[in-house]
């Protein structure tokens, strides 16, 4: 038996015992009994912990490591987050960084091909590129940034060239959740945590699909089930999932008819004097969006003109723009009616990936505020994600166009002085106008110079735009032949973002670097580099400090700080220098943890806290805000806003929404009017196209997709159609057809009740097969607040082929 | 991994798939309470312990069981009068009949299905029995090659998670029911083909194939026992 085939087989007989032991355990008792015990050794396996590289849950596995090679992996029985369960994914994490294709040497384009160069010439043409045109260079990142990359990418932007153009891939997940908790709370990110899963009676899925995309948090509610537990789980989507076949209640709607439903429900509510009249007295405004220039703030209403615009949505009204029947809008309503109830509701990329992204964000937290189902363990408005770090780098570390670390933002003055302080610079250094967001980025970048086009250089960094974008052909694929467009892609495998690259740098993944990551429940994990990359690959980190020390080497004032000191100096104990931009000294100190400690004043500015890197080290991840108490211990914050729990109510009070967006403690309930998709379905395009993910892959499947066992479970993307569509058309279950809109074609099987059932005249392609890019076909009409495009809509259409 | 051998137990490697139609000669002699079947043993590796249980003075001739393609005779009638031809492995349109590797000894060379590299996938018209002119594939054997079984304990619908890949993707109807997202074989419908243990993404592949322990024999009247 090879080296190989050894070292797999020892991995695949570690995560057979991970399996073999992954009902959940919800005993707590139990978990802090094991909190740290790692699996038995085995043949010389060191195990040590690490989040999972793939989704935004956060569970957190355990590691076996042996002659340098990732060897096995297991469930985290100390975890809170999974409790040792791990989804299909998870079990094979460790099979991501093994693809046969792996990027390991610097490659610079030449015609048609590519040349291998040194990282030294590497970082030079970087240095080129940047200091032809500042200001026309970006960076797009994303959400599987760890906070200390996300970091440092934002300081070499916004602290070091006073350049705004950096954003990330989480522009197209999650920025309607953002500016929905903006708008309404004040500040970013769900108040509840995944306690709300074990606690809730209720559970009301919008447009979400968790038995796929969150497996091991659907799992604990499920659990709960099979232990005698009643749970109503509601599902609210336009198609039948997996999900679907554990929920008691199906309520198949119209596209956008999320945004009636919410509306009804508020509308029932007001009618029958059902709502919560002392919470919403005490802790509630009303709010609607201006009618000219619309902005997060908008403008307050009284309780009886939001009862007045909101009175025309009936449940008949409500049942013929969402389809659905007016007695289930009643239904919900009576659910919500009902205070000794406690009602979650998850959503996710079905109510982000929306052009009323921002609305249907605000409007059904507007229903659990209305309502009163907020703040207590169960009743909660909470989005997931579906990135690792999509909350603590994104979110949390702004790495997007508009914003600065903490829940700063670049056009306030003041904002800009606290961040200029904190990181030393001279005033004025950051730039008062926002960057370009995502789709207006790449729009720019396609554009030629001569005919506008604003950006000519984009550093992309994790993630896979290639892929990812919606209306490829006008957002991606029109790069090329751009002579002076220049596209830098970091990556770790070769990917359709890499096929129109100018300069691929080979990166180090997960546990092949120090990193942290922040869940969706605000959870800040921690885990230390285990294996070496392979061959010349190296941290993104360091490669974004390696070119701001080259520019500053070339006399970029930018690169210094007020008192002439690298941006990015890393001191030893001893108070000198390290050399952190060679490689041969980045980890001669903890780079990670240097940057966290600077990172951590930001997150003081807005109530975010966090504890020292060292506390992360010993935990397997804290929700912030993280308070020191009296007696030195770390605590974490479960539920925001609620006296019983978050530090930052003051004593007595039982809510206290303290960055309220009318500075008075507290949240706004948004009216906003339905208005129907940007594109329907119509004579030539009759079939509304929807998009997602599947269990078995992650994103785009550059990982997944290179993991056998995944990719044979599901090898390719197929479109799913009813069973009466297809018969219509003359169309057999597996037979290859052809999808069309007005923007591209796409040719794939066709699979008919399969995983998913969308109803007649909907079909549903997933993203993640870089073979069918489903992205030549969708659009890209955005969100007007978040500027996140809509890849659950466009109308489409179905051709036979070969007839 | 291709081998389920480090996940079965002994018991799961005697117990194999007896065709419904048995024919009552077949069955095997006993001999000291022995509680297998003497011609099953060998699948899918020789294992150590099992050559101690099966001592090779054994007067009863062992044959290796199979997956063969689909509509396949009775062994001795397969080994004696398949030709080797390779007419099989050519007409599969999913490349998922090869040759038996040498392990299998006097089976070797023969067309056999390894569902891991690539399974039966049920084909309306069966190509592989259309190009077998020996006629060792017929249709007029039913086409089953065996049957699968889900280990619960590493199937990872059974433990608290979510998965659907093997009832999705099962091509028989009724082969694989499920409750409550669990999955189990029907195995009066099972046919063996495999796909169920080619797409599994267990850790561990929770799918164990096994082969037809016996087949009919060919019902054109060359039945004579080549022993």
């Amino acid at each position: 038996m090879t080296r190989v085939e050894a070292d797999r087989r020892t991995f695949m007989k570690s995560a057979a015992m991970a399996a073999a032991s992954a009902a959940v355990v919800r005993d707590r008792t139990f978990a802090l009994q094991v909190l740290d015990d790692a699996p038995a050794e085995q043949s010389g396996v060191r195990w040590a912990k690490a989040p999972c590289r793939f989704c935004g849950t956060g569970c957190h596995v355990q590691v076996g490591v042996e002659n340098g090679r990732v060897v096995a992996i297991a469930g985290d029985q100390a975890a809170d987050v999974n409790k040792g369960l791990l989804c299909v994914k998870g079990y094979h994490v460790g099979l991501a960084l093994y693809g046969e294709d792996r990027l390991t040497r610097p490659l610079l384009r030449s015609g048609d091909r590519f040349v291998p160069i040194t990282w030294d010439q590497a970082i030079d043409v970087i240095a080129d590129r940047v200091g032809m045109a500042p200001e026309r260079f970006a960076i797009y990142g994303s959400g599987q940034w760890t906070i200390p990359e996300g970091y440092a990418a934002q300081k070499l932007m916004k602290g070091g060239l006073g350049n705004n153009h950096i954003d990330p891939n989480a522009r197209l997940c999650m920025a309607s959740a953002v500016t929905g908790f903006i708008a309404t709370y004040g500040v970013d990110e769900p108040a509840g945590c995944y306690q709300d899963l074990d606690e809730c009676d209720v559970l009301i899925m919008w447009g979400n699909n968790p038995a796929e995309m969150h497996p091991v948090l659907f799992s604990r509610v499920i659990d709960r089930r099979s232990q005698g537990e009643e749970v109503l789980l509601i599902d609210i989507s336009t198609r039948r999932t997996r999900t679907t076949e554990h929920c008691q209640e199906y309520l198949e709607m119209k596209p956008h008819g999320d945004v009636a439903i919410a509306l009804g429900i508020c509308q029932q509510l007001i009618e029958r004097g059902e709502y919560d009249e002392s919470f919403v007295g005490r802790h509630c405004s009303f709010r609607a969006p201006q009618a000219e220039n619309p902005t997060l703030l908008g403008e307050p209403i009284t309780f009886d003109e939001f009862k007045s615009r909101i009175a025309k949505y009936t449940p008949e009204h409500v049942s013929e723009l969402a389809g659905i029947p007016a007695d289930s809008v009643r239904r919900l309503a009576s659910l919500f009616a009902d205070r000794s109830l406690r009602i979650t509701s998850l959503w996710c990329m079905g109510m982000n990936q929306h052009t009323m992204g921002t609305a249907i964000n605000t409007l059904v937290h507007g229903v659990h505020l209305l309502s009163g189902h907020f703040g207590r363990p169960g009743d909660a408005p909470t989005s997931l994600t579906g990135q690792p770090s999509a909350c603590g780098t994104v979110r949390e570390v702004g790495t997007l166009a508009h914003a600065l670390p903490g829940g700063r933002v670049v056009a306030n003055a003041e904002h800009r002085r606290q961040c200029e302080e904190i990181w030393g610079l001279p005033e004025g250094r950051i730039n008062p106008k926002p960057g370009f967001h995502t789709v207006s980025m790449w729009e720019q970048f396609c554009t030629p110079a001569s005919a506008g086009g604003e950006i000519d250089t984009i550093w992309v960094q994790v993630t896979n735009p290639g892929q990812t974008l919606p209306n490829l052909p006008k957002l991606f694929d029109a790069k090329k032949g751009l002579e002076e467009k220049f596209l830098i892609v970091s990556e770790v495998y070769p990917t359709a973002t890499t096929q129109l690259a100018d300069l691929i740098l080979p990166s180090a993944m997960w546990v092949e670097k120090n990193g942290v990551f922040g869940n969706s429940e605000r959870r800040t994990q921690q885990w230390f580099k285990m294996v070496d990359p392979p061959g010349d690959a190296r941290d993104d980190c360091w490669q974004t400090i390696a070119v701001a020390h080259r520019l500053m080497e070339r006399g970029h004032e930018g690169m210094r700080d007020a008192n002439g000191r690298f941006l990015f100096r890393v001191e030893d104990d001893a108070g000198q220098e390290v050399p952190i931009w060679e490689w041969d000294h980045y980890y001669d100190v903890n780079v990670d943890r240097a940057l966290f400690e600077e990172y951590r004043a930001f997150t003081r500015l807005k109530h975010k806290n966090l504890a020292p890197y060292d506390e992360y080290v010993r935990s397997r991840g804290m929700r912030w805000p993280v308070v020191e108490q009296p007696e030195g211990v770390w605590r974490e914050t479960r539920f925001r806003f609620a006296g019983f729990d978050d530090p930052f109510v003051p004593e007595g009070e039982d809510f206290d929404f303290y960055h309220s967006t009318t500075g008075d403690g507290r949240a706004q309930i948004w009216f906003h009017e339905y208005t129907p998709p940007p594109e329907v379905p119509d004579d030539d395009y009759p079939f509304w196209l929807s998009t997602g993910r599947v269990l078995e892959h992650w994103h785009t499947g550059t990982m997944t997709r290179r993991i056998p066992q995944l990719s044979r479970a599901m090898p390719s993307a197929y479109v799913e159609m009813h069973r009466a569509d297809a018969e219509a058309l003359d169309i057999h279950d597996g037979e290859t057809i052809a999808i069309e809109s007005r923007r591209g074609r796409l040719e794939l099987p066709v699979w008919i009740g399969g995983r998913g059932m969308p109803p007649m005249g909907t079909i549903f392609v997933p993203f993640f097969d870089e073979s069918k890019l489903v992205n030549l076909v969708t659009l890209d009409a955005h969100d007007p607040f978040s500027k996140q495009p809509d890849f659950k809509k466009c109308a489409a259409r179905v051709v036979k082929m070969g007839g | 991994m291709n081998e389920p051998a480090d996940g079965i137990s002994r018991r799961d490697l005697l117990r194999g798939r007896l065709f419904p139609a048995k024919p009552a000669e077949l069955t095997p002699p006993t001999q000291n309470d022995s509680p297998a079947p003497e011609n099953v043993i060998r699948y899918p590796t020789s294992r150590p312990d099992l050559e101690r249980a099966a001592p090779a003075v054994t007067p009863f001739r062992r044959t290796i069981p199979v997956l063969r393609p689909p509509g396949a005779v009775d062994e001795p009638t397969f080994l004696r009068d398949c030709t080797r031809c390779d007419a099989c492995v050519e007409a599969c349109p999913h490349d998922a009949i090869v040759h038996a590797p040498e392990r299998f000894r006097e089976a070797a060379g023969t067309p056999m299905i390894d569902a891991m590299r690539s399974p039966c996938r049920m084909c309306e018209d069966f190509p592989c029995i259309d190009a077998c002119e020996p006629g060792v594939l017929t249709d007029l054997v039913p086409p089953v090659m065996g049957t699968a079984q889900i280990k619960h304990q590493l199937c990872i619908a059974h433990q608290g998670g979510f998965c659907s890949a093997c009832w999705e993707r099962c091509p028989v109807e009724g082969a694989i029911g499920v409750e409550q997202g669990k999955p189990e074989i029907v195995e009066s419908a099972c046919t063996g083909c495999g796909v169920c243990q080619h797409v599994c993404p267990a850790p561990t592949n929770a799918v164990v194939l096994m082969p037809a322990l016996s087949r009919p024999p060919s019902p054109t009247g060359s039945t004579e026992d080549p022993e």
